[in-house]
């Protein structure tokens, strides 16, 4: 799910509750190798830094304008180091 | 004192009333045979049902009335009828109380105004939990009001805690944000809205919090806009005054205190404090009491087994343990292969409960039992749901979660 902000989904309407759910399910369809990103608020970036650094992913976060921010995600690989 | 409790208004299955029956025969058998001794019946009520509204009539169906007879020669079980939905009902329950005259209680304490007052009964129960007395109580509404009954029950709940001196919380989830919309104005029921007003007039007078609070995405969702008023404080000219449209997180905090909560369908399980189950050492998130909800509706026929998962995840993400349990017609969301057009906005709930089911604070189980009755069997891709009988459901409404220091835990009936 890699390319040119033209084909990242803007998740920036969802809630917090459902941005982290269809996030999940993309990581899943997305495989072990693949970044998954998008594009969300500044609250919402809040809510997907943190936890999802603390639970085994690299978090990537990018600022596009004052409340508009790129989101890169990967499931670490056991053993890697961060 | 008693222990455990159950609230329940729904029309009460058969189904339903035999896997309440079987884990209580878990409970005495495996947690407490000492119970079932002749000579050592226990002084005090360990199990309370509060039944009002459509479960009253369980107690008068040739299907149910059985279970409830076995369910009441356990030791120390009670039953207490909501006097007033008896009445209206014209449910007659002479036989059970020939039969067991001192555990079915068709008489209720009297309020203030001097009416019986079924609710008073619940909140007496509801505040004896804590001690001391705990200071606030908790209703989770996710239904309308007016086309059902449920949103006067929350109502007369809220109005009984503050009667009883406590602080009072609603939760409006799903169409039980509409209890908050501003105008109504029925003409053959008492106003909902209006109630709701008074009694957060009547907390404030005797010096009471009284929180009303919605959740967004379900507000939004139904039209009720909002906006930031530039010092972030979100406001909404949809809603009565004491009702406030929040993200889903702030209710969720509050589910992170330990008071109880009750709703329509659901129940309060003491723990015991000698931490057999306990394994881990206890941290801040131990001390929040978990929260196991009963996922009984079909798939995609109501919003009712998303909006479901979608609050379990959200308490899990807020460090509270919790278990989903699909049980009864709920386990329709485990059949199968679900398909979703592509494009369309809407969630295929396989993917999703494959999606969280290792997230943190997180488990999913199916309720064997309830797939064995409908003839179906689990989708073998959701590896992550694990099957449970009548024995695993026991040790999973009166064992805590590992690590768990709260007294008790909360069940919600989705």
């Amino acid at each position: 799910m890699t390319g040119d902000s033209a084909e990242i989904p803007d998740f920036s309407n969802l809630t917090c509750t459902n941005l982290m759910i269809r996030l999940k399910i993309l990581i899943k369809k997305a495989g072990p190798d693949a970044f998954v990103e998008c594009i969300v608020r500044r609250d919402q970036r809040d809510t997907i830094d943190v936890p999802f650094s603390h639970s085994g992913y690299d978090v990537k976060i990018r600022k596009m304008d004052s409340n508009r921010y790129r989101v890169s995600l990967k499931k670490k690989v056991q053993g890697q180091k961060p | 004192m008693t222990s455990h409790f159950f609230l329940l208004g729904s029309p009460l299955t058969q189904e339903r009333l035999s896997w309440i029956e079987e884990s209580l025969k878990f409970f005495f058998v495996k947690l407490n045979p000492e119970n079932l001794l002749h000579n050592s019946k226990p002084k005090d009520t360990i199990f309370s049902f509060f039944l009002t509204g459509d479960a009253l009539y369980s107690l008068q169906n040739p299907q149910t009335l059985p279970v409830w007879e076995i369910i009441l020669s356990m030791p120390s079980v009670e039953i207490i009828c909501d006097c007033n939905e008896l009445e209206l009902r014209g449910i007659s329950i002479e036989r059970l109380k020939m039969k067991i005259p001192d555990q079915v209680i068709d008489r209720n304490s009297l309020a203030l105004n001097g009416q019986p007052s079924f609710w008073k009964d619940v909140m007496k129960l509801a505040r004896q939990h804590e001690q001391p007395v705990p200071s606030t109580v908790g209703y989770l509404q996710m239904e309308s009001p007016y086309m059902h009954q449920s949103a006067h029950a929350a109502l007369l709940f809220l109005a009984a805690g503050v009667e009883a001196h406590a602080s009072v919380d609603l939760y409006a989830y799903l169409d039980g944000v509409h209890l908050g919309h501003i105008g109504q104005n029925p003409s053959e029921c008492e106003n909902i809205g209006k109630g709701l007003e008074e009694v957060n007039e009547r907390a404030q007078k005797k010096g009471l919090s009284c929180q009303m609070i919605a959740c967004g995405r379900c507000a939004a969702a139904r039209g009720y806009s909002t906006w930031d008023d530039g010092h972030g404080v979100v406001i909404s000219t949809c809603s009565i005054k004491p009702f406030k449209i929040r993200n889903l997180k702030e209710i969720i905090n509050q589910f992170e205190r330990n008071h109880i909560i009750l709703a329509k369908d659901s129940a309060s399980i003491q723990f015991k404090k000698d931490g057999q189950s306990s394994s881990s050492s206890p941290n801040e998130n131990g001390k929040k009491s978990p929260i196991t909800i009963l996922v009984t509706r079909r798939p995609y026929g109501t919003e009712k087994a998303f909006g479901a998962i979608s609050f379990a995840v959200a308490c899990a993400y807020e460090g509270i343990q919790t278990r989903v349990i699909f049980i009864e017609d709920g386990v329709y969301a485990l059949m199968g292969e679900h398909k979703l057009e592509k494009g369309t906005h809407f969630f295929n709930l396989q993917e999703v409960v494959d999606a969280v089911a290792g997230s943190e604070n997180l488990q999913f189980f199916a309720f064997q039992p309830s797939l064995n009755r409908r003839g179906i069997t689990k989708n073998r891709k959701l590896n992550a749901v694990l099957d449970i009988g009548s024995h695993e459901l026991g040790q999973l409404l009166f064992y805590p979660p590992n690590g768990v220091t709260a007294n008790h835990q909360r069940v919600f009936f989705f």
